[in-house]
């Protein structure tokens, strides 16, 4: 059957989306690491038997529900090399960033679903676990790591359940290799179970409507998903829009080949098909984990932020999410270079990185869509916490937030995830009743803002307090450069990270840092970015300065300085604001 | 014993009286009056007890729904408000989980940032810290700067103040001191603390719940002060008790100071009342199927009862709200759903809605998209002339021409497309009921589907085939059922503490004492409201999860000493629900107790059925048989089909589809091979072919 009735279409589109929610539900809830049902780092998907997407779950974070179609391919080439065949009652097990994955500890466990015999597609999910084995304890912030080896286990198409048959050996190795075996192969049992659901789900729904009519229907829902993209690049000027950003690197390292690390994206859009080269990014660090895989992690922060922009869902509605949409888009990523580096180069710290390449892409396409865009985004930084108990240990992930830069008719969000990610924080009553760190404060940055017509998003200050020894890894960006700010408004304002030692003493500390130990008493103090400005802030109306003033975010001082808005007493001066912005524009440049 | 029930919607009032002395129902319906919704109902009152013939003065009780304090939530049209929290944590509310709505967005908006329930500058600091396990004070309560404060919320004209202090549900005694200097300082403010909201942990959930308390709290207690005068003013007695929105009701003077829990007090109604009908049928395993113009609520009642919402998955206007909750599935399709299609060439059905004005283009109002009910006008199952019970003549050709435009785009005859509309709809319908059925591990077979509001009768024999549902109960007033539901209920009150308790090391004394502290709590509270211990019964639950996951499932506690048996029985019924609810479960894992609850139900007087008047007849009750398309084994095909008047039709008397019952509020239609009868409790009960 080669065509469809829209019904049917529509019918089975709903129903395959259905399933794959399902399968997220269940997982988020069966599961015990915070980093998966607090943060909401994980995946869930449904594709066909060549691994193309069909429908993903709503509520997981996009870099793991977007990667999933590529593990899924590389499994299916791996199986072919070796000669292994699908199975009914397989489990396989998948975590090679050279492979599909996005990085290591985002590891997958597929079940291939097969109908009379045959195989016909695939339910796959994708989690962060909170230890894979690597050198220090947690699975970010292992910014030292000099190959993928020291990235921990390395999983390449592993059938964990063979046939139906639990293969004992492959979870015991696990068991033994990683830290918090318990919360690693709790959450391992649930991604296996939500992916079971989902097989039987897609088995059902080929019962229900037959294989041929749910082919029919899959390859009518990626092509529906294709045109849409089709018709939002077709509305974008034909051109090569070029921009540059730069990546902190490593700060405190002396050589410059890992300091000095731009990435650069050109686009080029031609009728309804969209290039996007990388190339001009610098090369690949060969000894130290920022460098990202083309395929699950610079693929994915490509197709999200295009598809944010031009098909915003705000604007445009829900837009299923399937290999359709990234067909107008080609990738081009010369090898070695940082969004293409060579085996082994270690890549496990990519999750930064990745999301100011996302950062660059939209700066690129500002130039083509300037009501589309916003300004530059704060970027984000993921903790590992960790101590030991006996002799057991205790790991906590958490992900501090960004924020985004100023837009045409909004301020730029405050203190948020931004661009590919999008977790939670873990709440301060949650944390301080399961593990011994408090969090001493966590407000808004004031006086920070990055002025604009549209101002830019506020990082936030979150300080968490060590209850006992322990130590912390990090792995972040945005300390070195601003975000950037468009149109005329300023640029955004820089990270921050201390630790102020219990004896009062601060310590300041880059973006990386690798295991640190640390005190009962010292408290970790990150103070978040704050994204660019968009627009000439002396046209910013006076009366959100006002309030922006109200409300302690910026001083009075600085709505002169920064706008030109005069307040007195907590009142507007209206005259004197108008003066004062003749003033300044007679001058010319805006501040 | 007189009871009236009024449940206010967006376009009209519904009311229902119920005289226990004769066992008679009446029902009426008043316009609802937005710019004062008091007057409504006031006004619809006295209309029906004009009507009837019924003196105000003996009515006992007055049973009411509202949607003043969602309606304050959903327009941001709140009281400007203060809050007092901790030095340190002044944006909780504004940060709120660092997560934006929409993943592929950058111009979306955030609720909480772009419309705050407290604004930054009235968002004030005090000095004040404890700590778990056991509220252990870190930093003690600075009182002159609470006060210091509350002056200047006060001087800021503020009208309602929030005290959100993290870990309150720990040791509310904090929470209570900065209120209780709040109102020394400021006599008349609307003072919330967040452990009497929602003693549960996760601050931003709870602050938030607070501060939508405080936002909506002085509007409605000037509604419920004006409904009371107004009431007294009219001749009225009546005891007035409002809708919550955990299914029971609540005394005015609970709702004046915790508003919160009438927010999603709307569809609860409808669960109510599609339970009381299938009651009355002999039917308890339910599936509620509540359909407007707009959206469609689902609820599920199994063995009589109805489940609660996670705290987690509870939302209005984009905000969390961690109160508890009849767990509702609310999807936007109904009668008034818009087909199209989409920019990629996708047919779509809602979930934009004509609402009442302009309406479905067969309403003649000016619309010209097509909807749900148009399908239903060109497939010939709703009858022009009797829509309404023929208040509203429809616009076939309207319905034609609208219907025929989407053909055209979708390369479709019209009765195709027409009949794809309803498909589709009704697969999203469906699939909203495998979502909280097949999906939690309960099989829609064991269930019967009871369908009201004013388009769920339309849809309910094709959705319950889809999904095998063998059974479909139509109440006699489907329009009224939820103003019905008002009268079928207790007054019911909440209690939670969390308690942070791991498998292997419960304190069983710490539990036992905990849960009669909380019934204790609860029956002093019913005392106050003159219900004696005769008529309060309890349930105990706990919130239960694997130490280590993030999600509680609500297990049902024993009454008594809570010891070791008690413990084991508890933790057993946990593994099996997890096993229900995932498929899975993990035994052996240790287990924690996170929240306990109990649930106080006071008795009141109830509405009884009606007696079903005997008589009517089939050749009376049919008024015209006419051709109506459906799909069947063989296709898209018209088939002969009986329209009948509901009210004429004889009870116990089997009568095979296809059929289109008509009346006043609604339209019943089943498919060729299905077959209904009126039972003697005046429900349609409908068998659907398989």
């Amino acid at each position: 059957m080669n065509q469809i009735d829209p019904v049917t279409a529509s019918v089975i589109q709903g129903a395959l989306q259905n399933i794959a929610i399902e399968m997220g539900y269940k997982l988020m809830r069966m599961s015990y690491s915070s980093i998966i049902r607090e943060s909401e780092d994980f995946g869930t998907a449904l594709t066909d038997a060549e691994g193309n997407q069909l429908a993903e779950s709503l509520q997981s974070t996009p870099l793991q529900s977007g990667p999933i179609p590529g593990y899924v391919k590389n499994v299916i080439e791996v199986f072919r090399r070796r000669g292994t065949p699908f199975r009914p009652g397989d489990v396989i097990m998948h975590n090679d960033p050279y492979g599909g994955a996005s990085h290591g500890p985002d590891i997958a466990l597929i079940v291939p679903v097969f109908h009379d015999g045959a195989l016909v597609g695939f339910a796959g999910t994708t989690a962060h676990h909170l230890d894979v084995g690597a050198l220090s304890p947690g699975s970010c912030g292992i910014v030292d790591a000099i190959d993928v080896y020291a990235e921990g286990l390395q999983f390449k198409a592993i059938k964990v359940v063979d046939g139906g048959v639990r293969n004992e050996a492959v979870w015991q190795i696990l068991r033994d290799n990683v830290r918090a075996p318990d919360l690693v192969v709790g959450d391992m049992e649930a991604q296996v179970a939500a992916c079971e659901i989902g097989a039987e789900r897609f088995r059902e729904l080929i019962g229900r409507y037959g294989i041929a009519t749910v082919e029919a229907a899959s390859r009518a829902l990626m092509d529906h998903s294709e045109r849409m993209m089709r018709q939002a690049i077709a509305a974008v000027p034909d051109g090569t829009y070029r921009a540059e950003t730069f990546i902190d690197g490593f700060l405190d390292d002396p050589d410059p080949a890992r300091r000095e690390l731009p990435i650069v994206v050109s686009i080029t859009v031609s009728g309804d098909e969209m290039t996007v080269d990388l190339t001009g990014t610098a090369p690949q660090v060969p000894d130290r984990p920022i460098n990202m895989p083309l395929v699950g992690t610079v693929d994915i922060a490509i197709w999200l932020t295009i598809r944010s922009v031009l098909l915003d869902s705000d604007i445009h509605g829900y837009i299923p999410q399937n290999s359709g949409l990234t067909r107008p888009i080609r990738i081009v990523a010369p090898r070695g270079c940082l969004a293409n580096p060579i085996f082994p180069a270690p890549v496990i710290a990519r999750f930064t990185p990745g999301n100011q390449l996302a950062d660059t892409v939209m700066k690129a396409l500002a130039q083509a869509v300037p009501e589309k865009v916003s300004a530059g985004i704060g970027n984000l930084k993921v903790i590992a916490f960790s101590g030991l108990r006996g002799e057991t240990h205790w790991v906590h992930m958490e992900i501090f937030e960004g924020a985004y830069g100023g837009r045409f008719r909004r301020d730029g969000m405050d203190a948020v995830d931004t661009l590919y990610a999008n977790t939670r924080n873990n709440p301060i009553e949650d944390i301080e009743s399961h593990l011994p760190m408090r969090v001493t404060r966590y407000e808004l940055r004031e006086n920070a803002a990055a002025p604009g017509r549209s101002r830019g998003g506020i990082g936030a200050v979150r300080a968490f307090q060590f209850l006992e020894p322990g130590g912390f890894s990090v792995e972040g960006e945005g300390h070195r450069f601003r975000p950037w700010g468009f149109s005329g408004g300023a640029d955004g304002v820089p990270a921050e990270l201390h630790l102020i030692h219990a004896d009062g003493r601060d310590e300041a500390l880059p973006s990386k840092v690798p295991y640190h130990p640390a005190r009962a008493g010292d408290t970790f103090l990150a103070i978040g970015p704050c994204g660019g400005g968009y627009g000439d802030p002396l046209e910013r109306d006076p009366a959100r300065v006002l309030d922006d003033v109200r409300d302690g975010l910026i001083s009075a001082g600085k709505a002169l300085a920064d706008y030109g808005v005069v307040i007195r007493d907590g009142q507007l001066d209206a005259a004197a604001t108008a003066a004062e912005r003749r003033a300044r524009a007679g001058q010319g440049a805006p501040v | 014993m007189h009871l009236v029930g009024v449940d206010v919607g967006g376009t009209f009032t519904d009311l229902v009286h119920f005289g226990a002395a004769d066992g008679t129902t009446h029902v009426h319906k008043a316009p609802t009056t937005p710019d004062n919704p008091a007057r409504g109902v006031l006004e619809g009152i006295l209309e029906l007890c004009r009507r009837f013939d019924i003196d105000p003065g003996v009515i006992d009780h007055v049973y009411h729904g509202t949607t003043t304090a969602t309606n304050a939530i959903l327009e941001h049209d709140g009281a400007e408000c203060g809050m007092i929290t901790n030095e340190g944590y002044r944006d909780i509310l504004h940060i709120g989980r660092h997560q934006r709505p929409q993943h592929f967005s950058i111009q979306q908006e955030i609720p909480w940032q772009d419309r705050p329930l407290i604004r930054r500058r009235h968002r004030l600091t005090v000095p004040h810290r404890i700590a778990p396990p056991r509220g252990e004070v870190l930093v003690p309560l600075d009182e002159d700067a609470v006060r210091r404060a509350a002056r200047q919320l006060r001087a800021a004209g503020v009208e309602a103040v929030a005290v959100c202090f993290l870990f309150s549900y720990l040791d509310p005694a904090h929470e209570a001191r900065a209120r209780a200097i709040v109102e020394e300082e400021f006599p008349g403010a609307f003072v919330t603390c967040s452990a009497e909201v929602s003693p549960q942990f996760r601050e931003f959930e709870r602050f938030t719940t607070t501060a939508m308390n405080a936002f909506v709290g002085p509007k409605m207690r000037r509604y419920l002060t004006d409904l009371a005068e107004g009431l007294g003013r009219a001749g009225l007695k009546a005891d007035l008790h409002i809708m919550a929105s955990n299914g029971g009701v609540a005394t005015a003077q609970m709702v004046a100071a915790r508003p919160v829990m009438t927010l999603l007090s709307g569809p609860a109604a409808g669960v109510l009342g599609g339970r009381w009908a299938g009651a009355l049928s002999g039917r308890d395993n339910l599936i509620t199927f509540d359909v407007g113009g707009t959206s469609a609520d689902i609820g599920i009642v199994r063995a009589g009862s109805f489940a609660e919402a996670s705290p987690r998955d509870t939302w209005i206007a984009g905000f969390p709200l961690m109160v508890p909750m009849i767990d509702i599935h609310t999807i936007g399709a109904g009668g008034g759903s818009i087909a199209w299609v989409d920019a990629g060439g996708a047919f779509r059905v809602g979930p934009r809605s004509a609402g009442a004005r302009p309406g479905p283009a067969a309403y003649g109002h000016g619309g010209t998209e097509p909807t749900v009910t148009d399908a239903n006008v060109v497939l010939g199952r709703l009858d022009p002339g009797n829509f309404l019970g023929g208040e509203m003549r429809l616009d076939p050709a309207a319905a034609e021409a609208a219907i025929d435009r989407l053909a055209g785009r979708l390369g479709l005859d019209r009765l195709t497309a027409a009949e794809g509309v309803l498909t589709i709809v009704n697969a999203n319908m469906a699939n909203a009921i495998r979502s909280r059925t097949v999906q939690r591990g309960l099989d829609p077979r064991d269930f019967t589907l009871v369908a009201f509001g004013g388009a769920g009768p339309m849809q309910a024999a094709e959705v319950a085939a889809m999904l095998s549902i063998p059974e479909v109960i139509v109440p006699p007033h489907p329009g009224i059922t939820s103003a019905t539901g008002l009268l079928t209920t207790d007054l019911k009150y909440d209690a939670i503490r969390t308690a942070f308790q791991v498998s292997g090391q419960i304190e069983h004394r710490h539990i036992t004492r905990a849960l009669e502290e909380m019934e204790a709590g609860l029956a002093a509270q019913f005392a106050a409201d003159g219900i004696g211990p005769d008529r309060v019964r309890f349930q105990r639950a706990a919130d239960l999860r694997y130490v280590g996951q993030g999600y509680e499932l609500r297990v049902p506690v024993p009454a008594g000493a809570f010891d070791a048996a008690a413990e084991a029985a508890l933790f057993a019924r946990f593994e099996q629900l997890h096993r229900e609810e995932y498929g899975r479960a993990f035994p052996g894992a240790p287990k924690e107790i996170v929240n306990l609850r109990v649930t106080g139900f006071g008795e009141t007087v109830k509405i009884r059925p009606a007696p079903r008047p005997t008589g009517g007849s089939l050749d009376a009750a049919r008024i015209r048989v006419a051709p109506v398309v459906f799909r069947t084994g063989d296709g898209l095909a018209a088939h002969q089909t009986a329209f009948y008047r509901r009210d004429l039709l004889p009870a116990d008397t089997p009568i095979p589809g296809p059929a289109v019952i008509v009346q006043q509020d609604s339209t019943t239609i089943l498919r060729p091979g299905d077959s209904f009868h009126v039972d003697q409790a005046g429900n349609i009960l409908i068998r659907i072919a398989t």
